[in-house]
């Protein structure tokens, strides 16, 4: 029962990662507003980043930080058999803080493009800035 | 109920009905042991970089060249920034009324707070969980707490403008550079750790370059971030009346 309930709950969370792509992506394409693509944007990021962190998941109790403790043979064996993977951890630790700073980015982007158009909406973004009517 | 709630709990029940079903079909089994690279990674970083920690020696000595072109980018996306918008401080200065003298004194103990546990996750950051990224992101939070209760335009008079913070951004990836260039004056390869650097310092363990990495890292990520709060504080009223878009 509990195999069970483990290879359900590792399913179920490959599957709601998956769900959450999907609504961000939706969001990104068939969103109005700049802000809220931006918003769509770091959900997706987010997700990915989880991702990543889940590659490394592995079961097992209890889970310690890949950080010796002691430096006898002893704690080599409980390190091996109960850290946590830290190559995951390494890529989103910097994942994280590069799409902050992009993410940052983008911001003074919709704000600058806000001043200049009065509105957030894209489609108006583009007729206000280009003087191209957008059709659909 | 509006149309998009039912599809969403459509969106849910698919979901939880198709892990289900992919579970009694596939019946997957579930990964119970670190993965190879990870054990090598756990098993040598304490020999190969002084450092206990696996995740700081990833992240400055194994991938140490990925890191620094990940600052460049991260340097690259706040230059850009900053220079989208092209502010006078002279808008700054207009706003400098805070909030109460009751949030000022309670940020104040806070900001403290944060500041000093920031500075345990940096000087840290080699030997437990921590770094220069999140030390420096915490030093950041500490920072946009302090922007809106005490108003852009006194923290300007009181002389913290982003031209500063952008030199002092600059002065730390220059650093964070030459200690990545300095072993190649000896014939190492470029980021070169254990080689080069020694493992402590009168009976201190700062593992290499791993700390010095950590401190110039973590004072890049808090500058910037500090310079985008600045930045991203003007209210729009300043921005009409000031130097136009």
């Amino acid at each position: 029962m509990v195999v069970v309930l483990e290879a359900f709950t590792y399913i179920l969370i490959i599957a709601v990662l998956g769900l959450n792509a999907l609504v961000s992506i939706y969001g990104i394409v068939y969103g109005r507003s700049l802000v809220k693509k931006l918003i769509s944007l770091t959900i997706l990021s987010d997700t990915v980043l989880v991702a990543v962190i889940f590659a490394g998941f592995y079961y097992a109790y209890p889970i310690v930080p890949p950080v010796y403790q002691d430096l006898a043979g002893a704690g080599r064996e409980f390190l091996v058999k109960h850290a946590s993977d830290p190559l995951p951890q390494a890529l989103v630790l910097t994942g994280i803080v590069i799409g902050l700073a992009v993410n940052a980015l983008i911001a003074f982007g919709i704000i600058q493009a806000y001043r200049l158009a009065k509105t957030t909406d894209a489609r108006k973004v583009v007729e206000v800035l280009s003087g191209v009517e957008v059709t659909e | 109920m509006s149309r998009r709630i039912i599809i969403l709990i459509l969106l849910f029940t698919a979901t939880l009905i198709a892990s289900f079903t992919a579970t009694i079909i596939l019946n997957p089994a579930t990964p119970s042991e670190l993965k190879g690279l990870a054990k090598y990674y756990v098993l040598n970083t304490i020999n190969e970089t002084a450092s206990p920690e696996a995740v700081t020696a990833i992240v400055w000595d194994y991938r140490g060249l990925d890191t620094i072109y990940e600052t460049l980018v991260l340097y690259l996306a706040i230059v850009g920034g900053l220079a989208m918008f092209k502010m006078s401080e002279e808008a700054l200065l207009k706003t400098r009324i805070g909030l109460t003298l009751l949030s000022k004194t309670s940020t104040k103990i806070v900001a403290l707070l944060i500041a000093s546990i920031a500075a345990a996750i940096v000087f840290h950051g080699h030997l437990s969980p921590g770094g220069g990224f999140p030390g420096g992101s915490a030093v950041a939070v500490a920072s946009m707490i302090i922007i809106p209760v005490f108003a852009a335009g006194t923290l300007i008079e009181k002389g913290v403008s982003s031209t500063k913070l952008v030199a002092i951004r600059g002065a730390a990836l220059t650093a964070l550079g030459l200690v990545a260039l300095l072993p190649v004056v000896k014939g190492l390869e470029i980021v070169t750790n254990q080689r080069f650097y020694p493992a402590s310092i009168l009976g201190l363990p700062i593992s290499g370059s791993l700390s010095l990495y950590n401190l110039f890292e973590s004072l890049a990520v808090a500058s910037g971030f500090t310079a985008i709060a600045l930045y991203l504080s003007i209210p729009e009223e300043a921005h009409k009346g000031g130097s136009g878009a």
